[in-house]
Formats: structure tokens, sequence, C-alpha cells
């Protein structure tokens, strides 16, 4: 008996059952020809039909639409019956005056179906075949209806009652809201479910206002997404379990399917607001339901993405305890053995990415190391996996000075056959171990967020033999663009496989709630438009179409793959193509993605806006970002803020300013060694550009120094580039510029070895001003130099780069003997006109004076008095600019 | 000091009237209290003095007590004597007694109705009072019928709204009686008002202080000192019982004690009293003397069922079989259907190595009472024996999740996850059992074992442990013993040296005999004679002569040694020098 009434929880009947059940005994009376009553043409009764199927489908969802709503959507379905059927329905609810009227009822709706032996259904009659979406639908809730126990029968008719007084209601106090005269348990019964309505607007609210997740946490938080997801496929076959609230039976199907929503969203907005109201959300839920240990998860997560730790691990721990980890993370079936021990590596897994999060990196070492461990005692290779994965993660991301003794303590066979290996190595022996065994696991999104980690990882590090001994081995010491390429791609290979999958990877329960979601688009519009009847098939489709949805892990991953694309093609110096897959991102997996990836997408347009179109248009946009992003948690704006104002400041001559700046800079970081490395350098390089500015080149080149140290220290390849860049340009500045030429010299080979194009150009600059700085003698070769970068400067550099590049030529030329101002004055002064002017946009007086003062000598070689007097004024109101710093500073507020 | 006679006077009157209004727990409570009174020798009759015979045999064996418990210096009692109240009513006195005999018979809601018109203050309590218990009723049934498989179902107490209602009312314009207050305060907590249902009972127990049940309530809502001592009670012989239990409560064990034997300077031979003494006692670990105490009680009151769970405890902690079997058969067939009976019967059947057994009647018990917090520890005890570990770390962690300060539960979820080879996940469990109890050396001793593990290996942490441990006065020895093993790992002989000598000292003075001994010993000698120490040397090597084995050939060997290097020849130029 408890199993039959446990089955029956699956399928409960509610109010909401009751007016479909309603609204199809008019599509198909019994007993009635071919065209019931209100129904004017064959087409409004195939609307109706097509409206009730979709209805039906939609009814596994964990909302359930208010009688309100199923009103209006009737009121859209359009034609003149609307009104007939909106009466019909509520008078309907109306006899329905004790619990035995709705036993009549159900006994009625036997009725409707047509009788099982009768092979050939009648031509002129409707009947619903037994086994038709609709049939089954009745006999569904018939079925439900007959095994409800009398209290239960008591309940539904109270439940009924309190939906009918409602409309009732409603109609009788016109605008004012119904919910301040239902008493509270009305209230609660009334609701689809009560709690969430507020939530679910809001969340919708914030779907539209709000984009993206961290690339740190991009692989981790996949891999949750990942972890969750399929889990709640296989278990909630299984199970059969179901959650009261307010009375209604919901599936367990429903419920995984309704949390792994939730879960998605606090990813995808991680803001405090979102994170108080839905931890209250999750505390209803939790008394609702004690043993959905499930929800102990979700509120780890919300704590987390808020960035409360101790309720983050004591929820995380709770989790653990009660569910043993089986709960939800079903990812394979249990092997031998594995139920007997409950799956703790997980949880292990789990706390090892928290610890990661919170910056702690040497714990969450250690927690990762006991996870692999327990792993491969108890043979999970799948855990084993996302444990590798995660630690090759951790290892890449963090500083890591030393490279002995942060593997080497902890026993570990995967781990310890690496000791001897750099960090770097390690890394690589990490994703290499986790790649295969997701390979041959069918892990398909580890896979595709290890293929995506692979690329970041031969983005940044040069290509080495692990073992590089004897002649014949390879002495590339390049990284490979290829490869990168390559590996990006094959992360995007996981979207094939679930457009041609979907069937069979789409039974978790949060589809449900697409078909709700999807019902509310179409009807939102007047889909049924009385003129055509061609379209109402098409927009059948569109539900069917739905059907192929792709799960939200998966889109944050192909998400993912374009901000990487973008960032390598940063690093590798293509400016519109980092823009365009910037804006790929943006655009596409906006809405699907955690709110610290949009946040970086967001970042990195702004940066471009900055280099590209001046501080203006950065400073707008910026505002608007802010507006979005900075109740986020560990948000990034306000570096990104600090990083604009110290450009600007630079720029503008206004060096304490910038001093300033460049302090509250290194403020942000933490305080522990090999944490924040990517700020504490950016504060540092910050620091020195200051000093240079100020002219204080010794300092300035002590602090590069020891920059550069670090740099080395914790393996910052691509940073040592610019930091010897600027090491050079700090010697050119100090008039050293023999000092200069080997550190230039060394950057452009750093660059070649990284494919850091447009860096190289820079660095090809500067050498090319060092080389002229020897003497003009050396001017020719300077030439010949920048030309040679010139492409690439013209074609993807920033403003600052290209006029200087411009100022750069206009020099050579004019301190060149052989060339004639007179003669070829336009080679000089279109350069020098493109230099001011984009240096203006820049507000960099400094160099705009210096274009000033050459194109005002230049036209006064030629004669030109008017134009040699505008540039002069000019020249004198951006030094006076320059000299005076106005502290006015309109976007620091 | 209250004299006695004032005392009884008071409750007697007290039980009349709590009985009167239907506050059946409260009346035995009182009652229990009464015959607690040392009798006036010239009003007692034999059946009291019978009653109170055995009593003092506590006393007479722990004569030291005595001494403590004549007049205490404590809270300056002014006793604010408060006045009891008058009965009143006798106008509405027919329906009234229908309305509790209705009542008695479990009838609240037919007994509510009877007094549905009646205004005066008692029939208005009783009315109320049993309408809240006529929801508490639906709502248990509730709950059993519409409870799903995740756990409870939303029942609540349909009653609740509309007393809240009433009774604010009532509050409002000052008709409420002292009653009505502690009712107010019970409708109140049930909503989830702590604050407001704290100030209501706090009111109540101030206006009418003999009511056990109001004072229960009062402190089930005292879950920090803090809120402890913000509340404002007026001095009453009852907050001491109140403060006392309170303090139980909040772990602040000694100062509970305290209170209890004041109180037991006026209640002489109340066993409520001396049951809340053993638990004191037990969670000071002072198990003989609680068995003692249980032993009396059970001899004064036979029939007892309340606390004996912990009665259990004690003599499976002693494995005192034969005593457990017959208080486990005793509480049989006393009230079987008892949450402290089933855990009894789980404690007997674990003791005697049924655990299956025992998780059933566990089980039994928590099904009787879901928030019995001992029976889920106990049973994740007894998982952790059947190797079932992922139930076992259920059962402990519903546990903490009923109070997050049991620390037993807490341990219990370190050792289980260091079972299964989890040490560092094991860690912060550990951590936070120390947190909750930071003087037992076994909580330390288990985490110094854990840093130990082959698997973390931390051993300088492992010493931070045990020296805490040997700090708390580890009873057992290890980390004394385990001190030196390490600091000998780690090559620091001196530090070794000391604790090898503490802990040969320790064993010495509890006559201690075996391998760890022998090998303090061993290490000891061949350290003094390195350092060449001869005297303390040669008395180490001597006592290892005790034993027999291949350590008394190595301390033969040591003493001849030292004999030579004595005598001015080293040993190492003997053999290069044939005589």
């Amino acid at each position: 008996m408890a199993g039959l009434t446990r089955t029956a929880g699956a399928f409960a009947v509610t109010p909401h059952k009751i007016s479909v059940c309603v609204l199809l005994q008019i599509y198909a009376p019994s007993a009635q020809m071919s065209l019931p009553f209100p129904f004017s043409s064959v087409s409004q009764h195939n609307r109706l039909g097509l409206y009730l199927l979709s209805l039906t489908k939609a009814c596994d969802d964990m909302y359930e639409m208010k009688l309100e709503e199923l009103i209006n959507q009737l009121r859209e379905l359009g034609d003149d019956v609307d009104a007939w059927l909106t009466e019909n329905l509520t008078n309907q609810f109306s006899s329905l005056s004790s619990p035995d009227d709705l036993l009549n009822f159900f006994t009625d709706m036997r009725g409707i179906l047509g009788s099982l032996d009768s092979g050939a259904v009648q031509d002129d009659r409707i009947v619903l075949d037994h086994n038709s979406n609709l049939g089954m639908f009745v006999r569904r809730c018939i079925l439900a209806f007959n095994l409800l126990s009398f209290e239960m029968d008591m309940e539904i008719y109270v439940m009924d009652k309190a939906t009918k007084e409602m409309e009732l209601h409603r109609n009788a106090s016109g605008s004012v809201s119904f919910h301040l005269h239902t008493p509270e348990a009305l209230f609660k019964v009334t609701e689809g479910i009560p709690y969430y309505s507020p939530i679910y607007a809001q969340e919708e609210f914030l779907r539209i206002s709000g984009l993206l997740v961290s690339r740190k946490e991009k692989s981790s938080t996949s891999k949750f997404a990942e972890a969750t997801s399929v889990a709640s496929a296989s278990s909630s076959k299984v199970e059969d379990t179901r959650v009261d609230e307010s009375l209604f039976l919901r599936t367990n199907l429903q419920i995984q399917g309704f949390l792994m929503e939730k879960a998605d969203a606090i990813e995808a907005h991680g803001n405090s607001f979102f994170s108080s109201s839905i931890e209250s959300f999750l505390e209803q839920l939790q008394n609702l339901a004690p043993e959905l240990h499930r929800v102990h998860f979700l509120r780890y997560l919300n704590k987390l993405h808020s960035d409360d730790y101790f309720a983050a691990l004591d929820n995380l721990l709770r989790y653990f305890d009660y569910s043993a980890g089986t709960e939800g993370f079903d990812l394979v079936p249990p092997s031998t053995g594995c139920s007997m021990h409950g799956r703790y590596e997980i949880g292990l897994l789990c706390l090892g990415m928290m610890h990661f999060r919170f910056g702690h990196p040497n714990l969450a070492l250690e927690v990762l190391t006991e996870a692999v461990r327990v792993s491969q005692q108890l043979s999970n290779d799948t855990c084993l996996a996302y444990t590798l994965a995660a630690m090759s993660n951790l290892l890449s991301e963090m500083g890591i000075a030393s490279t002995t003794s942060v593997l080497g303590a902890s026993y570990s066979p995967v781990t310890s056959t690496a000791s001897s290996l750099s960090v770097q190595q390690r890394v690589y022996i990490l994703l290499k171990e986790s790649l295969r065994r997701a390979d041959t696991l069918k892990l398909k999104r580890l896979v595709a967020s290890n293929h995506l980690a692979m690329a970041k990882f031969e983005l940044m590090h040069v290509q080495r033999p692990l073992l590089s001994f004897g002649p014949k081995a390879s002495m590339r010491h390049k990284t490979c663009p290829i490869s990168v390429c390559k590996e990006i791609r094959l992360s995007a290979h996981l979207i094939s496989d679930f457009s041609s999958e979907s069937s069979k990877m789409t039974i978790d329960g949060s589809l449900s709630s697409v078909w709700l979601k999807d019902l509310q688009k179409p009807w939102s519009q007047p889909v049924y438009s009385r003129e055509s009847s061609s379209r109402n098939n098409s927009t059948f489709f569109k539900f069917c179409d739905h059907l192929v949805s792709i799960p939200g892990s998966v889109s944050q991953i192909i998400g993912a793959s374009y901000l990487i694309r973008a960032t390598s093609w940063e690093l590798y110096g293509s400016a519109p193509m980092a823009r365009m897959n910037t804006l790929v991102y943006a655009t596409l997996f906006g809405d699907s993605s955690s709110s610290s990836d949009a946040e970086l997408a967001y970042l990195k347009l702004i940066q471009h806006l900055a280099l590209y179109k001046g501080y203006k248009d950065a400073f707008a946009a910026l505002k608007i970002a802010e507006e979005k992003f900075l109740t986020v948690s560990k948000s990034k704006i306000l570096l990104l803020k600090l990083q604009l104002l110290h450009e600007h400041a630079l720029h503008r001559g206004n060096l304490k300013l910038a001093q300033r700046i460049c302090n509250e800079l290194g403020g942000l970081a933490s305080t522990t060694m090999g944490v924040d490395m990517e700020l504490k350098v950016e504060a540092s390089l910050r620091e020195a550009r200051t000093l240079l500015a100020a002219k204080q080149y010794s300092q300035a080149a002590n602090t590069a120094h020891s920059l550069f140290c670090t740099c080395h220290k914790f393996n910052l390849q691509i940073e040592k580039a610019s930091v010897l860049l600027l090491l050079a340009e700090i010697h050119k500045m100090a008039g050293n510029a023999v000092m200069g030429l080997p550190y230039a010299l060394a950057s452009i080979s750093f660059c070649q070895s990284f494919n850091l194009d447009l860096l190289k150009a820079s660095a090809t600059l500067t050498l090319a001003e060092l080389w002229r700085g020897l003497g003009s003698n050396h001017s020719k070769r300077a030439l010949d130099l920048l030309h040679g970068a010139f492409p690439m400067i013209l074609g993807h550099g920033g403003l600052e780069l290209r006029a200087r590049a411009y100022i750069f030529e206009a020099n050579c030329y004019l301190s060149d003997p052989s060339f004639s101002v007179s003669t070829d004055s336009d080679t000089v002064l279109d350069s020098l006109r493109q230099a001011s002017d984009e240096l203006q946009a820049l507000e960099y007086h400094e160099l705009t004076a210096e274009a000033l003062y050459l194109m005002a000598m230049v036209y006064d070689k030629l004669g030109r008095p008017e134009e040699r007097e505008e540039a002069a004024a000019l020249f004198k109101k951006h030094i006076t600019a320059l000299e005076i710093p106005q502290d006015v500073e309109p976007n620091m507020a | 000091m209250v004299s006695k006679e004032s005392c009884r006077n008071e409750i007697r009157t007290a039980i009349g009237q709590l009985s009167e209004r239907c506050l059946h727990s409260a009346a035995k409570w009182a009652g229990e209290q009464l015959v607690g009174i040392e009798q006036d020798p010239s009003n007692s009759t034999p059946s009291n003095t019978r009653f109170q015979r055995g009593s003092s045999s506590i006393r007479r064996r722990f004569s030291t007590n005595e001494s403590i418990t004549t007049p205490q210096p404590s809270v300056g009692f002014s006793q604010a004597a408060t006045p009891l109240p008058e009965e009143d009513e006798v106008i509405d006195g027919d329906l009234y007694h229908l309305a509790k005999s209705y009542f008695n018979c479990r009838e609240y809601r037919r007994a509510s109705h009877v007094l549905r018109d009646q205004m005066s203050k008692k029939s208005v309590f009783l009315r109320c009072y049993s309408l809240y218990l006529a929801g508490e009723k639906r709502k248990e049934e509730e709950m059993i019928e519409l409870e799903g498989s995740l756990g409870k179902s939303d029942a609540i107490n349909r009653e609740l709204v509309s007393l809240e209602r009433e009774l604010s009312a009532l509050k409002r314009t000052g008709e409420i009686d002292s009653f009505g207050l502690y009712l107010y305060g019970v409708v109140l907590k049930e909503k989830g008002n702590e604050t407001l249902a704290r100030a209501s009972l706090v009111e109540s127990v101030n206006s009418y202080p003999w009511n056990w049940n109001a004072w229960s309530e009062l402190q089930s809502l005292c879950t920090s000192i803090e809120i402890l001592n913000s509340l404002n009670l007026s001095n009453h012989w009852m907050k001491e019982f109140f403060l006392a239990s309170a303090y139980q409560e909040l772990r602040m064990h000694t100062e509970s004690l305290a209170k209890y034997e004041y109180l037991q300077g006026i209640f002489s031979f109340s066993n409520y009293i001396q049951a809340q003494t053993a638990k004191a006692q037990y969670s000071l670990r002072e198990f003989d003397q609680v068995e003692i105490m249980f032993e009396d009680l059970l001899r004064n009151d036979p029939y007892r069922v309340e606390d004996m769970d912990l009665y259990s405890n004690v003599l499976y902690a002693k494995e005192a079989c034969a005593a457990l079997s017959y208080l486990a058969h005793k509480v049989f067939l006393t009230d079987k259907y008892r949450p402290e009976s089933c855990c009894i019967i789980g404690n007997y059947y674990s003791l005697k190595g049924q655990h299956e057994k025992a998780v059933m009647y566990f089980r039994r018990a928590l099904k009787l009472n879901k928030k019995y917090l001992s029976a889920w520890t106990l049973m994740g005890h007894e998982y952790v024996e059947m190797k079932n570990t992922p139930a076992a770390i259920d059962a402990y962690r519903r546990a903490v999740d009923i109070n997050p300060c049991d620390y037993r539960a807490w341990y219990g979820l370190g050792q289980a996850y260091e079972m299964m080879g989890m040490p560092f996940y094991a860690l912060h469990y550990f951590r936070k059992s120390i947190f909750f109890l930071p003087n037992d050396s076994r909580l330390w001793i288990a985490m110094a074992k854990c840093y130990q593990t082959e698997q973390i290996y931390m051993l300088e942490e492992a010493i931070k442990c045990y020296k805490r441990a040997v700090s708390c006065t580890d009873t057992e020895g290890i980390a004394l013993n385990q001190l030196a093993k390490l600091h000998q790992k780690l090559g620091r002989d001196e530090e070794a040296a000391v604790y090898f000598e503490k802990d040969v000292e320790r064993m010495d003075s509890e006559g201690l005999e075996g391998p760890n001994m022998l090998e303090a010993l061993v290490f000891l000698a061949t350290h003094f004679k390195t350092h060449k120490k001869f005297e303390e040397a040669e008395v180490y090597c001597t006592r290892i002569l005790d034993y027999s084995g291949p350590e008394k050939e190595k301390a033969k060997s040591l003493l001849r040694g030292i004999r030579m290097e004595k005598t001015g020849f080293p040993s190492m130029d003997m053999e290069h020098f044939p005589l």
C-alpha cells in the first residue's frame, strides 16, 4: 500500500489540473456531434485542442498556472469563444460545491474517453483516444483522484474552493490585489507554489538585466553544473520521492529540475540582494522538506557566491553528511562497494574548490589531494577526473613560488610521480590525466572544459618536451597558437553532442519547466491569430523545437570558449578579433552565463573602448557596467575603474592622483603569498610607470627589477615580456639608450616565443626609438625597424601606440638630412595630424604637445604662418594643461 | 533562607491551582517538590516517613557534601513574597467542572465549547488551553497523515492564529492572568516570535512563580548565557530551580551543581533535584558517584523512567552488564513505549554486542521523539560498530543539527570520516567538538592521531595537540607516551627524554607495567648513557633487568659499558688495545 501511494505522488490532482479537465470536457464532450456547441469552425476547435495539448505537457512543471493566468491565456486564444469558455470554466468550478461533486466530476470524466475495445473510432464523434496525450492525461487524473485518501479528498476540495473564491474576489474587488484579502492559508494554496512566485519574477527580471562567471571560476562551476545536472537525471528515475508544499505534491523530477534552475540562477546573479532573497526561500523549502538534502547544497552555493565562508562550509559539510554525496551526484551507476561507502570524495572535491575560491590555496591543495586518494581507493574514476581537473586549475591559477614541497609532502600516487617536475609540468600532467579519464568515461562537459583549460595552458606556456635529453630532443621554444585553436575547437564539439543526443540527455526535470516558459513566450503575443491556419502549425513546431534545448551548463562552457578566444586574441594582438569574440559572447551567451563571466566580457569591451576610442566612451560604458555588477561579489569593476583612472591620470600628467590610485590598486590584493598575483603584478607595474612619468628613473628601474624577479619566481612569462619592455622604456627615457637595447631585445624574443605580436610591435617601436637615441646616424635603421612593425601597429594597436609611432616616424624624417620638408611635407604632416587627433582623445597632453610642436615647426618651414599659429596655440593649451593638472574628475564620483 | 514551612504552604496552594487549570505536569512537578521538603516530625504520618526513608543514604555516603549545603551566602535573597492569588471564581462552577472533566478525558474541543461564553479568567484560560491542545492533537495526526518521504509536512497548529489574536487582545486590555500569559508565551514561541514569547513568559513567572511549565518553556528559550542574564526575573526560590536547570543546559555544570546543592537544603528529599544533580555529575564524568545516586533514586522511586537513560549510559560506560539488564527489564515492564525505555534497551543490546537490535530500539526511541538527542548519537555509535559509516554520519549529523553543542556527535563525525580514510576532512569535525569541550584530553588525542596519519603527517600539529591533552590531565596516559615517541622520531632526544621520564613517573604512580614502560626505560637508559649521565642511566638499566627478553641483555651490555666508561676506560679504546 505504501508503494502504491508513493507512485501516486508522482502525479497529483490539483485545482489547475481540474480546470484543464473542465476544458477537456468542453473540448470533447461525451456523446456529441462532430463540432461541439460553442465552436464555429473546425480550426477553432483544433486550436483549443493544441492549447490543451501544450497545457498537459507543461503540467509536469514545478509551477502551476493560476486560474487567472489560465483565463488570460484563454482570452489570448482569441475568438468569440473565449468569453464562453471562461464563464463555463468558472461556472463549473462554482458547481463543485462539495467533495462529493468532485467525485461525480471525475466519474463524468470517464465518459469523454473512448472505450478501449472499439478499435475504429466513429468519425462524427469526438472521443479521446486512450493512448493519446490528452487521453493519457485524463486517465492519469482519474487514477490520481481515485488513489486519494479521504483526507486528501477534503484538501483538494478546500483548495478548489479557494481557487474559486480567489477568482470571485478578483472580479469583485477589481484592481485591488487579492492577496490582501485572502487569509494566508488560502493565499498559500492559491499560488501555484506559494513562496516562489516573487522570486521567480525577480529571477526573470535579473535574467533580462544581467549578463554572466569569472574566468577563474569557470571550469569549477561548470563542473558543478555538470555534476548536478547529470545527477538528477539518473536519480530521478529511481526515486519516487515527493515533497509536500502547501499540500501540492511534486515529483522528484520536478523538484530536482527546479533546484537546478535555482543553482544556475545563483551562479548567474551573484549579488547580495539576490542571495538574501534566495536564502530565505531556501530556508522555507528546507522547513517544508527537511529530507530534501539538495537544499543544503544550494544554500552552500548561495553562500559561496555571497562570500560567506563559515556558512558555506557549514552547509557543504551538512549536505555531504546527510546525503553521503549520493543525492544528486549520481554521475555513474554506483559500482560495487560504492553504496556502502557513500560518495564523500565528492565532498572533498567541493570543499577543495571552496577553499580555492576563498583564497586558501594550500588548504585547497591538501583537501584535493585527499580527494584524489579517496577516489582512487573507492575507484571512483569520475570524481578522480574532476578532482584532477580542479587541481590543475588550482595549480595554474595560484602562484606557487617554490616548485618543491607543494605536493611532495602529501602522499598520492598520481601527484607524487610528478614530484620532481615543475608546477607547469605538473599542471600539464594533471590535465592530461583528467582529460584521458573524462574521455574514457564519456564525461562530455568535463572533456570540453578540460580542452579549454588545455587551451589556456597552451596559450601561456612555451611548449617544451617534458624530458629533454639527447641531441634529438626538439628545442622549439614557442607557444603554438594552432594547438590553442585546436583545443578551443575540441571543446566546442560539446554542443554538437547535445544537439544530436538531446532526447537522451535532457531527462532532467528542468526541461519540464522549459515547457512553461516556452508556453509563455508564444502566448504573450497573439499567436493564434484568426486569419492564418497555417501559422498554427508553425507555432506547434516551435513548441517541439524547444525539446532540443541546450542545458545551461553546456552553453556556459561554449560561452567560456569564446571568452578564451577573446583572451587569446588579446594576447596575440588582434584587437578586432578579440572584440568580436567578446561581442559574440555577450550577445549569445549573456543570459546563460554566470555573473562573473558576464562581468569579464564587459571588462574586456570597456578596456577595448579605452584603448581604441578614448576615455570618454570608456567611462560612459563603465558607468553602465557599474550599475550592473558592483553588487556582485568579488567584482572586478572596481579594479577596472582604478586602471582606467590611473591611465587617464598618467596621460593628463596628474602624477599625484596616479600615485594615489596606484596605492589603492595595491591595496585590493590579498596579503597572502601567491594569491592575487595578477593584481599584485599589475599594481607594481603601474607604480613603476608612475615613477617613470615622474622622471624618477632609478626608482622606477628598481621597482621594475624587483617586479621582474617576482614574475620569474611565480613563472609569469607574459608579464615578464612587458616588464622587460618597461625596463627598456625606462632606460630610453633616462637617456641611456645603450642600457636599454638589451632589454628591448630580450622583450622581443620573449614576445616571439609566446607569439605576442602586438607587444612585439610595441617593443620594436621602443627598440627603434633606442637606436635613434644612439644618434641621428642610426635613423635609417630605426626607420626600417619601425616600418617593419607598422602594419601591426596601425592595424591592431591602440591610440597611444599608433600616435607614438606616427610621431616617431615624423621625428625620424625630420632629423634625416636627406629629407626635404618642402617637397615631402605631407608625409610628415599627415602622420602628425593623425597623432595629435588620436592623442587628444586620450587627453595625453605631453605627447600631443610634442606632435603639435613638430607640426608648428613644419608649418613654419613651409611658410604657412596661419596654420603654424593654430598649432602653436593648441600646443600652448596642452602645455598649460600639463603644467597645471586640473583636479576636476567628473568620472571619479 | 526561605523557611520550609512557607515553601510547603505555597506549593500546597499552587498544586490546587495548577490542577484546577488542568496544568497536570506542572502540578506533578510541584507535588514532587512538596514531598521533597523534609517533613515536620510533628505531623508526619508513618507513610510519609516511609516514603522518605532511604533518601538520606547518599548524604551519608558523601558526608563532605553536607558541609557545603549549610547556609550559603548566595543571592541576596530579599524574598519578595509573591502573594498567592485568591481563588476568586466560584460563579461559573458547574460549567467549569464539566469542561474540566471533558478536558481530563482528552476531549478538548468539547471542553472549549462548554466554556465558550464564560468570561472569568480561569474559564478563558482553560478554554484557550484546551483549544491549543486540540490544535496540537490535530497537528500530530496530520503530521502522520501527510508525511511525505522528504520528511515533515508543514502541518501546523491551526488554532495558533486565533489564539494569538485573542490572547494579545486580552493582554492589551489587561484582562489576562499569569496562566494566560504562560499560554500566550507558548503560542508566541510556536509562531517563532521568541523575544515576545520570552517577555510574556517572564511576566507570567514573575506574577505566578509556581508554574514549572512556564519556567521550562522559558528555559528552552534561553539559548545563551547572555539571554539568560538579560531576563528580568524577580527573586523567588523557584528562580533557583530555573537557574539551575538553565545553567545545566548551557553546560555550566559547576554553577548548576552549586544551585542544586543550595536547593537541597530545603528540598532535601526531592527526587527531581537528585536526578538533576546526577545529570550534572554525569557531564563532569563522575560516573561512580552518578551510579550511586541513581541506585538511590531507583530505590525510592522504582517505577521512574525519566532520566534513567542516563543511568543506562553510566552502566554502559562501566560495562555493568547485569545492572543494565536489570534496569532494561524493569523499565520495559514499567512502560516500554517511552523513548527513555527504548534507549535503555538499545544500550543493553549494544553492550551485548547485538548492534542491529540496538539500532532498532534507538529507532523506536526516535520514532517516539524525533528530537531525542542522545538516541541519535548512540545510534551513530551503533552504526559505526556495524561499519555502516554513511548511516552513522547521517545519525550524528542529525544530533548536531538538533543541538550544535553536542560535542559527542561532532566527535563521532570526525571518527567516522577518519575511519573512511579522510583524515583532513575529519579534522574539521574534531575541531568543532574541541570547541565545545576544550578540556577533554580524549578529543585532543583524537585530533592528534588524525594529524599523525600517514596521509597528513603533520607531526608538529600532532605534538601541539598532545601537549594540550597532557595539560587536560589525560587519564589514559596516551599523550605523554606519544609525545615522547614523536619527539624521538623527530630526533629531538632531549624533549623525548623529558616526556619519557614523565611517562615513567605516571606509570609508576599508577602501578602500570607493560611494553610502554619497557620502551621508555630502554630509551632513557640509552639516552642518559650517551649523554654521560651514568647515575640515571644505571638506575634505568637496573629497572630493565626486572624484565625478561632481549631488552634485559641490552640493559646488561649497557651497564657493562657504563661501568667501563666510569672507570675511565672509554669502551672504544678498549677494543683497540687488547689487554
